[in-house]
């Protein structure tokens, strides 16, 4: 084997540049109405949740949620509680088993997040799981049992709004772990202050500058399956239930809480129920494994635990952000600086990130400022990229309206990478590997407008007034598109010995649309099998890491896994096939089809080993594998077990992390609506998603995530809001009633599009859409209703703040 | 949810006997789209100890048209009502009214009657967990006073205490608009005069007394409901609306018109009535009447935008008799 062959087949493709050994034919990637391989379970029922497993003699476990957004527990007796029958234990904020903090976040492992204690005696927020544990026979019994506990609750002052909790005089928020005061710097940022470039000088070249103010506020994950998880011992060893994107950390968590050997923990990942990087992410996500840890090794039984849905919606929320956006702009649209602030409830994303990735502006100025406060803690779903794509779609929308001009024409002007733009970037693109002359946001803004009829609708902001009376708005944003998150991905394949077919053994990864189907796509061509022969097998056990660390990729990172396997396991099966024969012994173990020829003479198609140069010397591969007659009695597989695996690491594409990836693929959105000026109803009529894949390895799976992507974006951006009582600090709509997740009736019809430049940095010049629709298509929203009434409503665009901005009320 | 008895009953005297043996401690339920969710959601301080299941009654499901009067048994689901093509011709706002309920699922298992005896929204007063203990739950305050308060009462609170709930229901204001006549265990009662304001019930009925029955007469005019609400597929009203409008030489001679999700209970709009009198239904006239319906609106802190909808809503149920 050649260093190429080597690079070739075992080592991880190089994913700074682009891929090197695209097929020349592809019969089942990009194929569509291949049937999904997880389509019958799910649609039938019968594919099983982590909340579906049940384990005999197991107990519930229930935790006492915090009543009042901040309140120390003066006095705690639980003796009731304990003595209740069915109660078969409890477990105490003062219990001596407990660390006094531990690494229960879920995120990341003991990295940025600080560590808590696990049952905290001081609540910090309405709805925080603390202070005592009850494991019982039922649930019921369990909540009955939580309720005979009697506290003295001492309840202290507390902070709902970044703003007013950073004002002198303004109570601590947690004065256990912040007591110098509620100012942070948010937990997602380095520094407060990052800086590209020269932006004074970047003011200093502006025509024109604006200055404004907008907030986005605080929307919540409600995955379909519930918070849940299953822990019981084996003797001395765990085995755990865990609905996660990332077991094989959480993993690492367990088995350094309880203090035994990675190796001992046995981790079950099972669908996932919708996770869209919620429940992961939140604070105390390990907390309730750990709790049912200790109950389960008191008690010898397995301890099972869910949250309800109400206190699913008191966990996390995505971050709530207050901005003060400055921006200078040439008479023509380009755009010289910009300067943002951001109020952050603590987390605190990244806002100007998208500016360096895909524009042109190379003087920036990002702050962020963090308070802590007495409300759920931030979290990232849907994607933290939320808040870089409102400033993004923000920005180029309000330079829009100030200038009088077409918002994809400003989108044109400002496209670039790095503080380049695109129009001088063809080089680059060359250098890392791409064609170099495509380009990407002209092509999606070209088939969007076309689709949306964007020339004959778009008009001025608030000059459309519609025969029904309505207020008509046309919305347009941009930006890149990306699975840009560093990870890795490992896998096993194998074929089966009596018929051939070739199975991906790996963890179960659930996220996003058809992600196995899709893997079992790239399995067919680079082995040169017929789709239906290539089967995903669940590696239950969290071992194989096929979900990367942050979850953010998927199939960009795992196809090249997948495909790496493949080619190593092609490899095998020309090699066997063309194994010499033991001419002593003809009648004894294999008998090899193509003893004559070498590997490189062969090749495989539709699951039909041949001979390149005479096709009618074939064999099937079921024919190729099959197990062989063994003295006459005995199936026995007589060839070494046919199995490769493969792995593959992605280095992350922040920047400010080395090696960068200059990102080439954009996408572009558009929603047209139609505003009630009498009502402040908006309706949206019309949504069109363009989105350059670069390759699209399961045609259907993408426009899932354009059509889901689509609900939620117009969703968070519509409706979606937690609300907190101003005078108790408790959550007033943690219910599907009261919170307004949209549906697809609020949505109007979506039209999905699919361009594909190649320029990814995945697979075939793949990359991700998962998080993108549902994180970018808000800013086209907000600028479709800017459009409509010619004045700016922060998201939620409620009744009220429409009608306000109307000025009907 | 705890162990609760279900009574199956087999005729209303059983059904009302058991009532009577229960007391306060029993609850009726038929469709129990309301019930079950304030039972497992634990909103109240203490659970019924027993359910009486009134769908077991045989006679009770039932529509008809005779002499001039439509008939409803109390156990009609809603979808029932919403599909039945006497009732989309010929009293139209109450077909829209339960088009417009909850979602498909609900209409299927709730009823008219259910609809109508159904209990208010208030997002303290349904907080899980009984988390506030509010004036209807014997507290001492309405939460909603000095907390968020946009889905609350815009003709401010009930008489005797000053709960700011509202009622929800969507099929209570057509029925009024359409002087309908509810038939109980006991008696009638007009519409307009079953529900009542106090922060005990959201009816006037007795512990022991059963809707049976929803009587309308045939509309002298022509009727319409309208309803805003912020998501299509499934919703509570913000504000909803239905009226009947009867005309003669392109006059209005007579006008009901009830808003409901405004008040603790559905909201009669006779300044807007008023208004009509004697005028043409046209866009004007039904503006000034919108705006005559809400001249007593005293918003709270965070819903003063509900009475521009509301005012919206009485002009285009005045409209949509046109």
């Amino acid at each position: 084997m050649n260093k190429d062959d080597r690079e070739r087949i075992i080592a991880p493709e190089h994913t700074l540049r682009a891929d090197k050994y695209p097929l020349e034919d592809y019969s089942a990637i990009g194929r569509r109405g291949v049937r999904r391989k997880d389509g019958y379970e799910k649609a039938t029922g019968y594919a099983v949740y982590t909340t579906d497993v049940q384990l005999p003699g197991q107990l519930m476990l229930r935790i006492l949620t915090c009543p009042y957004p901040h309140a120390r527990i003066k006095s705690m007796d639980t003796s009731k509680a304990a003595a209740l029958p069915g109660v078969r234990a409890l477990l105490r904020y003062d219990d001596p088993e407990l660390p006094e903090r531990a690494d229960v976040s879920g995120h990341f492992g003991g990295g940025t997040e600080g560590h808590e204690p696990v049952l905290n005696r001081v609540g910090y927020w309405q709805g925080m799981p603390m202070a005592v544990a009850v494991a019982a026979d039922t649930e019921d019994i369990a909540n009955e049992a939580l309720g005979l506990v009697e506290i003295d609750w001492e309840e202290r002052p507390f902070n709902l709004d970044q703003e007013e909790a950073l004002k002198p005089g303004a109570p601590l928020s947690n004065p256990e772990s912040f007591p110098d005061g509620n100012f942070v710097i948010p937990a997602q940022q380095r520094e407060a202050k990052v800086v590209w470039g020269n932006p004074d000088e970047g003011f200093k070249e502006a025509d024109r500058i604006i200055e404004w103010r907008m907030r986005k506020d605080k929307e919540n994950w409600v995955g379909p399956e519930r918070p849940n998880g299953l822990f019981r011992w084996n003797g001395e060893y765990p085995e755990v239930w865990l609905k996660h994107q990332r077991p094989h950390l959480s993993k690492r968590q367990i088995a350094r809480f309880f203090k035994i050997p990675v190796s001992q923990v046995t981790v079950h990942c099972l669908y996932q129920g919708g996770t869209f990087g919620g429940w992961s992410q939140m604070a105390l996500n390990m907390q309730p494994n750990m709790i049912a840890g200790i109950l389960s090794k008191r008690t010898g039984k397995p301890v099972k635990w869910q949250f309800t849905r109400r206190e699913d919606f008191c966990g996390a929320g995505m971050d709530n952000a207050r901005y003060q956006v400055k921006v200078g702009f040439k008479n023509d649209g380009v755009i010289t600086a910009v300067a943002a602030t951001s109020c952050f409830a603590r987390k605190g994303f990244a806002h100007l990130g998208h500016f360096v990735e895909n524009t042109r502006v190379h003087h920036l100025l990002q702050e962020s400022n963090g308070a802590v406060l007495n409300i759920m803690p931030g979290s990232a779903f849907r994607c933290e990229q939320n808040m870089n794509a409102l400033c993004l779609g923000a920005v180029l929308n309000r330079v829009a309206e100030a200038l009088e001009m077409d918002p994809t024409e400003v989108a044109l002007k400002n496209d670039g990478v790095e503080g380049r733009p695109m129009a001088d970037l063809a080089d680059l693109k060359r250098a890392h590997g791409f064609g170099g002359d495509r380009d990407s946001l002209k092509e999606c803004i070209e088939v969007g407008k076309k689709a949306i009829e964007w020339g004959g609708k778009w008009h001025l902001p608030g000059t459309k007034r519609l025969p029904n009376g309505k207020l008509h708005g046309m919305g347009f944003t941009f930006t890149h598109e990306w699975s840009d998150s560093s990870g890795s991905g490992a896998l096993g394949m194998r074929i089966e010995r009596d018929d051939g077919s070739a199975r991906i053994l790996a963890q179960r990864c659930d996220n996003g649309c058809a992600a196995e189907t899709a893997y079992c796509q790239i399995a067919a061509d680079e082995l040169g099998f017929r789709y239906e022969d290539v089967h995903y097998r669940q590696f239950e056990e969290a071992g194989f890491t096929t979900m990367t660390p942050d979850s953010s990729t998927n199939l960009t990172v795992n196809g090249y896994a997948i495909r790496n396997a493949a080619r190593q396991l092609r490899q095998k099966i020309l090699e066997i096939a063309t194994t010499p024969r033991i001419p002593e012994r003809p009648d004894m173990g294999y008998y090899p089809p193509f003893p004559d020829y070498k590997p490189e003479d062969l090749d495989i198609k539709d699951g039909v080993v041949y001979v390149k140069k005479d096709p009618s010397k074939r064999m099937t591969m079921a024919e190729l594998v099959r197990p062989a007659f063994f003295m006459g009695k005995m199936d026995i597989g007589s060839t070494e077990p046919l199995f490769a695996w493969g792995w593959q690491n992605q280095q992350g594409a922040f920047m400010g992390t080395p090696g960068p990836r200059p990102i080439f693929v954009r996408q572009a959105h558009f929603v047209e609506v139609e505003v009630d000026p009498e009502t402040g109803d908006i309706e949206v009529t019309k949504v069109v998603n363009a989105n350059d894949v670069g390759k699209a390895v399961n045609p259907e799976g993408v426009e899932g995530q354009q059509y889901g992507g689509s609900v939620m974006g117009i969703s968070r951006a519509r409706a979606e809001d937690t609300i907190y009582c101003p005078a108790t600090g408790v959550v007033l709509n943690g219910n599907l009633i009261d919170y307004k997740i949209n549906t697809m009736l609020d949505c109007g019809p979506i039209d999905t599009i699919i361009i594909e430049t190649g320029m990814g940095y995945g697979p075939y010049g793949s990359v991700g859409i998962g998080e993108d629709v549902a994180t970018v298509l808000p800013s086209a929203y907000y600028a479709a209703v800017h459009n409509a009434i010619g004045a700016w409503v922060d998201m939620p665009t409620t009744p009220d703040r429409v009608l306000k901005a109307l000025g009907r009320l | 949810m705890k162990n609760f008895a279900h009574i199956n009953a087999r005729s209303l005297d059983e059904a009302v006997t058991a009532l009577q043996r229960y007391g306060k401690r029993a609850a009726i339920i038929a469709g129990g789209t309301d019930l079950l969710g304030k039972m497992k959601d634990e909103i109240l301080p203490a659970y019924p100890e027993a359910l009486v299941n009134i769908k077991t009654i045989p006679g009770l499901n039932l529509i008809e048209e005779k002499k001039g009067t439509l008939s409803i048994g109390a156990l009609t689901r809603l979808e029932d009502i919403a599909i039945d093509a006497r009732i989309i011709d010929g009293y139209p706002a109450l077909a829209e009214a339960a088009r417009r309920t909850a979602s498909t699922h609900l209409r299927e298992m709730g009823t008219i009657g259910g609809n109508i005896c159904q209990d208010i929204r208030c997002w303290y007063y349904r907080n899980q967990n009984n988390r506030f203990a509010c004036l209807r739950k014997g507290g001492g305050r309405c939460y909603a006073i000095d907390g968020d308060n946009r889905y609350h009462s815009i003709f401010g609170g009930s008489v005797e205490q000053g709960c700011y709930a509202v009622h929800p229901s969507d099929t209570a204001p057509a029925l009024i608009a359409l002087d309908a006549t509810i038939k109980t265990s006991r008696r009638s009662i007009k519409a307009e005069d079953f529900f009542q304001v106090s922060v005990a019930k959201t009816t006037v009925l007795d512990d022991d007394e059963i809707v049976t029955e929803i009587q309308i007469p045939k509309p002298a005019g022509t009727s319409a409901f309208v309803k805003f609400a912020l998501r299509k597929a499934i919703d509570f009203p913000i504000v909803n609306c239905a009226a009947m409008v009867t005309v003669s030489k392109k006059k209005v001679t007579a006008a009901r018109i009830c808003l409901n999700a405004v008040y603790v209970k559905p909201y009669r709009a006779t300044a807007a009535e008023d208004a009509m009198k004697g005028k043409a239904i046209n866009e004007a006239n039904a503006e000034a009447a919108g705006a005559a319906a809400v001249s007593g609106a005293r918003p709270m802190p965070y819903n003063a935008y509900m009475v521009q909808i509301a005012k919206t809503m009485v002009k285009r149920a005045i409209l949509g008799c046109a």
